[in-house]
């Protein structure tokens, strides 16, 4: 599985489509994205991210625990299973790839 | 050449972009972005400046519509900073966009030798925003990630230090 992470609006899906040489559509069909969204709903994030990796060759994040500490409870617990779910993909993942302003920095294996 | 420095608050980018642009040979101008709209913004001007005295730069105030610019050619700009610009462009008086904003770039580039463009890494810090924010950060991740296309090197900087996302072959 391959991981993608990074700010918001940085250009991780359009990345991803122009390194794999996918579509629109193949990119909708291989790949699941804002998946920090699921993880305050999880009961089981490390179930989520077992789950995630064997359902998809591609995942993508967006980082969302670089702000002050949100005053809202609900949000401060989604945010905390958020950056939890991005470790747990991490591991799993053979290759995780930064995207900033559209430029990709491999943390993990080799750049796509 | 074109240079693009981004992080976040207090990451050193200011510093670096500005020690950069020192070794260069030639004539150095900073573009200044920030609008005295307050007491805050009053100090913080004073503070860049005073930093910026004992270092060779001709400092110009330009809030917006830089392609209206007239520089000298040949020189090296530093522009400080994009998501000012961007936001002077957005809601000032007679603001004229993105669209503006890049125009003023390409406009930059026409003229000098080197520019280097300082901007905000606003964008780790989740999506829920009150209001116009959300519009105005994907005005400026659109134009990060243009200007990032655009640019010969592109450095990230992290507690004072640059990590390179992008060189010049």
């Amino acid at each position: 599985m391959i991981f993608v992470t990074g700010p918001l609006f940085a250009g991780k899906k359009e990345y991803v489509c122009q390194a794999l040489g996918w579509s629109e559509e193949a990119l909708s069909q291989k790949a699941a994205w804002d998946v920090q969204d699921l993880a305050a709903q999880a009961e089981d994030l490390e179930a989520l991210a077992d789950d995630l990796s064997a359902q998809y060759p591609v995942l993508i994040a967006t980082e969302v625990g670089g702000g002050v500490v949100p005053m809202e409870p609900a949000q401060r617990v989604a945010r905390e299973a958020a950056g939890r779910l991005a470790c747990l993909l991490a591991q799993r993942a053979e290759t995780v790839i930064r995207v900033c302003c559209g430029l990709p920095q491999a943390l993990k294996g080799e750049l796509l | 050449m074109f240079t693009l420095v981004i992080g976040g608050s207090a990451s050193g980018k200011s510093e670096y972009a500005e020690q950069q642009v020192m070794a260069l040979p030639g004539r150095r101008w900073y573009l200044a972005t920030m609008e005295p709209w307050d007491d805050e913004c009053v100090a913080r001007i004073a503070k860049h400046q005073a930093a910026r005295a004992q270092r060779e730069f001709t400092t110009v105030e330009c809030y917006r519509n830089l392609p209206a610019l007239d520089l000298l050619p040949g020189g090296n700009v530093l522009l400080e900073c994009l998501s000012n610009l961007t936001a002077n462009e957005r809601y000032g008086p007679e603001a004229g966009g993105v669209a503006r904003v890049l125009a003023g770039i390409e406009h930059l580039l026409k003229t000098c030798a080197h520019l280097t463009v300082v901007t905000n890494e606003v964008f780790s810090g989740g999506a829920e925003y009150a209001g116009d924010t959300l519009a105005y950060l994907k005005d400026l991740a659109w134009l990060n990630r243009v200007l990032a296309r655009r640019a010969d090197r592109v450095v990230e900087l992290v507690c004072g230090l640059p990590n390179v996302l992008k060189e010049a072959p």
